[in-house]
């Protein structure tokens, strides 16, 4: 693109969304080289801040006709690198679009911007009597665009699902600058469930500008406690019985030594430092459902090894505990200059078995991991602590980091829970799935975004064509794959 | 239009035989259980049909992860009898588990009363194993139930019709059996107060397994479920009661649990033709009001169950010499109205030409034709019978 080029580019955008919201500027072009994973920075070529969904359509027909690739981004609090600008893109940062449009209590929905943040959601709602479920760590910075784009979890998804199972519609700009909206408000509606292609997209097939989200009644009664063990082998098998004996909590976490080491440093809880790992677990329901099953889940702790169990002794206590575990990453800070986070998932039944073969791996090579994660869904986030500053640290905590996935993906588990593959993990799909897999996740792209003008270079190993549509057929590579097959 | 009916014995088979298919251009429709069999336009072409009765294994089961991969083949019942075995089950409710197979509930996004508490089957899948059009096996999602890795092909494969690929297996999170189940029935209540076990039981915060409405000659029969541990199923009764009288209904008496699937069932299944209407759950009154009378009036043998908490009913009837075409009309341009939409999964040859299976596109359609074209740009699965006849 000729410099003459970029300047028409750049005064079309600030016509279409002004000047002030137009960025060019090498010093506002830095802000947005990275998002929460920032081991990686690319310079966007422009950013630009768009106030509605007409604006963010326009901005698209413009960065088509001038070839830009064209990379979405919500609050930057991703850990993939999706929102990582791709060379020579124009940024569509959503930011600014955060209104909560509508609330509509008596079909329990919601529908709000894309950049709304995630707890405002619950907030608005809260005096109510109601709030929305998906509750990512970074619950209060991060924005519902993108937790769709994501398909964020959360601690309390084990119970209530994720993005996906709360996202009912939205609006979404298309790559030739339509506007769409998929999914229906408040029933269900008919032909492909598209919505389940566009939550968990990772900014690939268009940009949601507005969404319509399920939100639930508050439960009655939540009980949480605070359970310490001699090592994660005992916490992992305290969460096998409890889950065994029918009970569904609302939440399971687990954090090891190194983690309750660097919270209780960051946020001054006052965690018992001399313990392998803790479990922090809510039940909610109903009063007597869930006096039946937190007395049974604490039975269960004491018969599994616990050392001691603590129960809030009010609302204060128990926000404390839950701030203690969603500080867990911003902790780490304390006891180490950099860390890796990884986001794999196991069947819970192998916690106890994995988290040893991370601890060797670790020995190995001579590096401490951290552990804080979702015990209930087998959903792992080791902590790879590292010092950039000694020369091939990082590069090493990058291959533990990979090793990691590794050993998720051989007891037959996911590269990712909730952080998405973004370009941190692209590689990894292609170890998790076969070339037709992903072929055939590559079709779903493409019936959105046949140039892939959305978010090039991210989720997919390699750069992959659409192909022309539809009509052609080519019996040789049918017969070939076909016979093939794949298990 | 007669086409050859074939049983793949094993997946290797039913890949062999669908490369074969694709290499001589053969129109393919899958047939499983058969109890959804109308549901969709009669397909344009069909040279082979594929049935997947013999694929019905359990592929993998490890009770500890609650998790199952099933093949395709296999009947609902028989895959909750080995789940019961080890306390657990899949938490899904239509009506013949003994005939609807795992691939078709998946093609039809079947469900039952208890998608209240526990969702639809895209809430419950969590892994794939579809074989496509040009009979490439390709697998989507995986065993665990927490993960994000690529695009959601189990979930964009729930109620495709079979139109993006045959369900060979499929992997299921599962939900522990309830320790205790008590059924409520409570007779005579008035349509006017369907959200006294819609709305308002969500509001008190109780938290039943399920609720539904049967229709009768005085009123409805208001039917609700609990599950769980005996001591919190027994309050939630007790408070149930209270609820109850509150809102001027009559005492509630117990059921067997049992019962409370059956008769939902039952009304769903019965006569020759099926329509499901969807509506926001706040236009339940204009729902029961406007629409559910105006259909009784046309329709013979009508039965009708309401899922008020989720602003759908079912209904079912017998042709007979009436029309019904014009109110089931009537109705559908009220619901597309209000936001909600009419299906109809099954009517008699005579009214097919007369009213449309899905009514009125969405929105997305444009998008969803370009879908179909990416998976099977020949049109060779389920020709013409889904939506927008794709």
């Amino acid at each position: 693109m000729s410099r003459a080029q970029v300047l028409t580019a750049e005064a079309e955008l600030a016509a279409a969304v002004g000047r002030a919201a137009t960025l060019t500027g090498p010093g506002d072009l830095r802000t947005y080289e990275c998002d929460g994973l920032d081991g990686l920075r690319v310079r966007p070529r422009v950013v630009v801040l768009p106030a509605t969904t007409q604006e963010v359509a326009a901005v698209v027909r413009i960065a088509r006709r001038h070839r830009l690739p064209i990379v979405p981004r919500g609050s930057g609090t991703g850990l993939s690198g999706g929102a990582l600008p791709s060379p020579g893109c124009l940024l569509v940062v959503l930011s600014r679009m955060n209104r909560i449009l509508g609330i509509d209590l008596e079909n329990r929905r919601m529908r709000v911007q894309p950049g709304v943040i995630n707890l405002d959601v619950s907030r608005a709602i809260a005096a109510q009597g109601y709030y929305y479920a998906p509750d990512p760590s970074s619950q209060s910075v991060c924005s519902i665009g993108g937790n769709i784009a994501e398909n964020s979890g959360g601690a309390h998804c084990l119970k209530y699902g994720f993005t996906v199972n709360h996202v009912v519609a939205v609006t979404v700009v298309l790559a030739d600058g339509s506007i769409v909206e998929i999914g229906s408000p408040a029933t269900d509606s008919l032909g492909y469930d598209l919505l389940a292609a566009v939550v968990g997209s990772e900014g690939l097939v268009g940009i949601v500008t507005e969404a319509v989200v399920r939100i639930l009644r508050t439960p009655e009664t939540t009980r949480t406690f605070f359970a310490t063990f001699p090592s994660t082998d005992e916490a992992g098998s305290c969460v096998s019985e409890i889950v065994a004996a029918g009970i569904v909590p609302a939440a399971v976490e687990m954090m090891d030594a190194l983690a309750i080491e660097a919270i209780v440093k960051a946020t001054h809880v006052d965690w018992p430092l001399d313990v392998g790992a803790a479990l922090l677990m809510d039940v909610d329901g109903t009063r007597a459902e869930v006096e039946h099953t937190a007395s049974a889940a604490v039975e269960i702790a004491w018969r599994c090894g616990a050392l001691g169990v603590r129960t809030p002794a009010d609302e204060a206590e128990r926000a404390l505990m839950w701030k203690g575990r969603k500080s867990a990453f911003a902790a780490m800070g304390r006891i180490s200059p950099n860390y890796y986070v990884q986001d794999g998932v196991i069947p819970r039944s192998q916690i106890s078995t994995v988290l040893r073969e991370i601890a060797e791996l670790a020995a190995r090579e001579g590096l401490r991991v951290a552990n804080v994660f979702h015990a209930g869904d087998g959903n792992l986030h080791p902590l790879v602590l590292y010092d950039a500053r000694i020369a091939g640290q990082e590069a090493l905590a990058e291959r533990v980091g990979g090793e990691i996935l590794r050993i998720c993906i051989r007891y037959g588990g996911s590269i990712t829970g909730e952080h998405g593959v973004g370009a941190d993990k692209a590689v990894y799909l292609g170890e998790l799935f076969g070339e037709a897999d992903i072929e055939t996740m590559n079709y779903v792209r493409c019936a959105f975004d046949p140039e892939r003008a959305f978010n090039p270079g991210k989720v997919f190993p390699t750069p992959r064509l659409c192909g022309d549509v539809p009509g052609k057929y080519h019996a040789h590579a049918t017969e070939t794959a076909g016979t093939a097959g794949r298990g | 239009m007669t086409a050859e009916r074939t049983a793949p014995a094993d997946l290797e088979e039913a890949v062999r035989l669908m490369t074969e298919a694709a290499a001589r251009g053969d129109a393919l429709a899958f047939v499983g259980g058969g109890t959804e069999a109308e549901f969709g336009y009669p397909p344009e072409r069909v040279d082979l049909e594929i049935e997947t009765r013999r694929l019905c294994s359990v592929v993998d089961y490890a009770p500890s992860d609650m998790v199952v991969e099933v093949e395709g083949g296999m009947p609902l019942a028989a895959l909750q009898r080995v789940l019961a075995a080890s306390g657990q089950r899949l938490a899904l409710d239509p009506p013949l588990p003994e005939r609807a197979t795992l691939g078709g509930l998946l093609a039809t996004n079947a469900f039952g009363p208890r998608r209240l508490r526990f969702g639809s089957l895209r809430d419950l899948i969590v892994g794939i194993t579809l074989v496509r059009a040009d009979g490439t096996r390709v697998r989507g999602g995986g065993k665990v139930v927490k993960n994000v890795a690529g695009f959601d092909l189990p979930k964009i494969a729930v109620g495709s019709f079979g139109s993006l690929g045959l369900i060979a297996t499929a992997t299921f999170r599962l939900h522990p059996l309830p320790q205790a189940a008590r059924a409520l029935r409570i007779a005579g209540v008035p349509g006017s107060k369907l959200h006294a076990i819609g709305r308002d039981i969500v509001d008190s915060r109780l938290e039943p397994a399920a609720t539904y409405a049967l229709r009768t000659d005085d009123g409805y029969d208001a039917w609700v479920l609990f599950e769980g541990f005996e001591a919190g199923v027994a309050e939630q009764c007790e408070r149930f009661a209270q609820h109850a009288a509150q809102a001027g209904l009559a005492a509630p008496a117990e059921e067997p649990p049992a019962t409370f699937s059956s008769r939902d069932a039952g009304a769903r299944t019965a006569g020759d033709l099926h329509l499901r209407l969807a509506v926001p759950p706040s236009a339940l009154d204009l729902l029961q009001r406007d629409v559910l009378d105006d259909l009784a009036g046309a329709l013979d043998a009508a039965r009708m169950t309401v899922y008020p908490a989720l602003g759908i009913a079912f209904v079912s009837a017998t042709l007979g010499a009436r029309d019904p075409v014009p109110a089931i009309l009537r109705a559908r341009s009220l619901l597309e109205a209000w936001g909600g939409n009419l299906v109809v999964p099954a009517s008699p040859a005579a009214l097919r030409a007369r009213v449309d299976v899905f009514g009125t596109l969405p929105p997305a359609f444009p998008l969803m034709a370009q879908l179909k074209a990416r998976f099977d740009p020949q049109r060779r699965l389920e020709r013409g019978r889904f939506i927008g006849r794709l």
